[in-house]
């Protein structure tokens, strides 16, 4: 696969009481082009230092990162960068800016100068792939947090990015919400190829993967499919997460003598596996410790 | 009954073009001691409800009752109630304003009128109960905690009072997986050792269905369902019509019993019961 971001070496240090802190210690990572990227880890890890890096909202202490081959520390290349990289944050009432929801995605591009017929177009697009397009005259505070978390969205597609970072952006949303905000993501990923970097606390919303890193205390400490990080042998209580209910079901009926596969991880994998009795084992998958 | 509503119907801003039925026309009962837990999708009404408890919203029509008072009757004491009802807000950690863990949790005991060793104590067992060293914690400044440790002082914080009902609301939003785990089971802890009522607002069907004795359903404004966790998800074309999902271990079970598994059982909530039903199923099949 083709890289889009890649990180060297890359550690981070912040001053907080006049002391530094590590917050990334010798991070290196390859993001491939069209890649759906997951970042777990507790709190403190170091993932939302990490995306922060992905578009030169934070520079290296140490080390480099390239965005499609820009390096993040020379300023001239800020805004090629920025404009590759789109960045969603979990509150999705601090993103908003303007008073209607068209307006609100058409800001990013007026501030770019882009002109006048391109960003009506772009608008348009933005919207449709979001699903928003019926409420482009309604004022984004009366959305509901879904909505709003989806205008946030639409507002970075609008730059044609070719990367989406996602920091926890289900965070405060309700079921329904973040079902919303999900599939949006999933189908920016799958039928735009927009390579995405989703930050999250749910673990079963990253089960569809391409690829799960864990973080722990500044450092990449586990990677691999999500078969293989949830149903492997690396225990992630002791990176402060914790296995999602199904996996953890599955590794108790496997203690108990049912041959599940790594794959089932869902509702529908066991009672198809389940109804169906047992199927071949394949794709044995272990995750790499790092 | 410990806890009523009676037709309870609240709106907001009436009168205005913005006016919003909140809650319409609900009736409830808790008892001491149960831990009830409330669900539903954000606007259905449950932080509204909630706030109805310890007389800080008023209805708009109906009652709400505290050991079979109506708290809104003339020479009711709701400042009195407040300290008996304890409501701790969603993202509680914003309100924590005291220079140090032990002068926070020490707010409210110190208002009323405890000082001394006896205040220490309340404060020493408040942080113990939410799983906080005192030693450790009480000279720190909570804006230097994590953002789990900060929600735990604030708990902490009501518990110091020794209210008889604490309200939480969305306790564990935002919070990473540990954070949560933890957070909850000393909840957990509290309402077994203590005796404490527990009101969990949530739209975590798992969580709720874990925890909860006895769930109250809503959706626009209204109680939609009401029972035991077995009893509520039976009903699962009505929680998923109205936007929730069951927890996954029911809808497995659920799943499999619709499937050609009829003798198992759908009414187990945790990973090691249903664990168990499973293998015993499956494995002799």
């Amino acid at each position: 696969m083709e890289t889009i971001i890649e990180l060297k070496n890359v550690t981070f240090d912040y001053f907080s009481g006049g002391q530094p802190v590590r917050a990334l210690e010798n991070v290196s990572l390859a993001i491939g082009k069209g890649e759906y990227l997951a970042l777990i880890g507790a709190n403190g890890s170091g993932k939302s230092t990490l995306a922060r890096h992905l578009n030169a909202l934070l520079l290296p202490t140490a080390g480099e990162v390239r965005v499609d081959g820009f390096l993040t520390t020379q300023e001239e290349h800020t805004w090629e960068i920025r404009r590759r990289v789109g960045m969603v944050f979990q509150n999705p009432d601090n993103q908003i800016v303007a008073t209607t929801v068209e307006e609100d995605v058409a800001f990013g591009l007026e501030n770019l100068g882009v002109e006048t017929g391109q960003i009506i177009k772009r608008v348009k697009k933005a919207l449709a792939l979001v699903g928003l397009q019926s409420f482009r005259n309604h004022a984004p505070h009366l959305l509901s947090g879904g909505q709003k978390q989806r205008l946030a969205i639409a507002g970075v597609l609008a730059m044609l990015p070719r990367c989406l970072v996602l920091d926890e952006p289900t965070a405060m949303l309700d079921p329904r919400g973040s079902q919303e905000v999900l599939e949006t993501i999933r189908r920016m990923n799958r039928q735009e190829g927009i390579t995405v970097v989703h930050i999250t606390h749910y673990l079963d919303e990253i089960m569809e993967a391409d690829r799960i890193l864990v973080m722990h205390q500044g450092k990449i400490v586990l990677s691999g499919l999500p078969a293989a990080i949830f149903a492997g042998e690396t225990n992630l209580e002791q990176f402060g997460l914790e296995t999602p209910t199904i996996p953890k079901l599955a590794r108790l009926l496997r203690a108990g003598g049912l041959q599940i596969p790594a794959q089932v991880l869902s509702v529908e994998g066991l009672v198809n596996f389940l109804g169906e009795g047992p199927a071949p084992a394949k794709n044995e998958t272990r995750p790499q410790q790092t | 009954m410990f806890l009523e509503t009676k037709n309870l119907t609240h709106i907001y801003m009436p009168g205005t073009p913005f006016q919003v039925k909140a809650l319409q026309n609900v009736t409830l009962s808790i008892k001491r001691g149960e831990f009830i837990g409330i669900i539903g999708e954000t606007g259905s009404g449950k932080s509204t409800l909630v706030q109805h408890f310890n007389g800080l919203l008023k209805p708009s029509a109906g009652r709400v009752l505290f050991e079979r008072q109506n708290i809104w009757q003339e020479g009711f004491n709701l400042q009195k109630l407040r300290s008996r009802v304890a409501l701790l807000f969603q993202f509680p950690e914003h309100q924590l304003f005291e220079e140090t863990v032990f002068k926070d949790v020490a707010f409210g005991p110190r208002n009323l009128g405890l000082s001394g060793a006896e205040l220490k104590k309340r404060v020493f067992h408040s942080l113990q109960t939410v799983g906080l060293d005192y030693e450790n914690y009480k000279e720190r400044s909570p804006l230097n905690l994590s953002g789990g440790e900060k929600r735990r002082v604030a708990l902490a914080g009501i518990l110091a009072m020794q209210p008889e009902v604490i309200i939480l609301d969305e306790p564990t939003a935002g919070m990473d997986p540990a954070g949560r785990r933890n957070l909850l089971a000393q909840i957990k802890k509290m309402h077994r050792d203590q005796k404490l009522t527990v009101i969990l607002v949530t739209h975590s069907m798992e969580d709720a269905s874990r925890l909860a004795e006895k769930l109250f359903v809503f959706a626009r404004g209204k109680k939609v369902l009401q029972g035991t966790p077995a009893e509520v998800f039976n009903s699962a074309a009505v929680v998923k019509e109205i936007g929730l999902d069951l927890p996954p271990l029911t809808e497995l079970l659920q799943k499999l019993k619709t499937g050609k598994h009829h003798h198992l059982r759908t009414d187990l909530f945790s990973i090691k019961d249903v664990g168990r039903e499973i293998l015993h199923h499956f494995k002799k099949d």
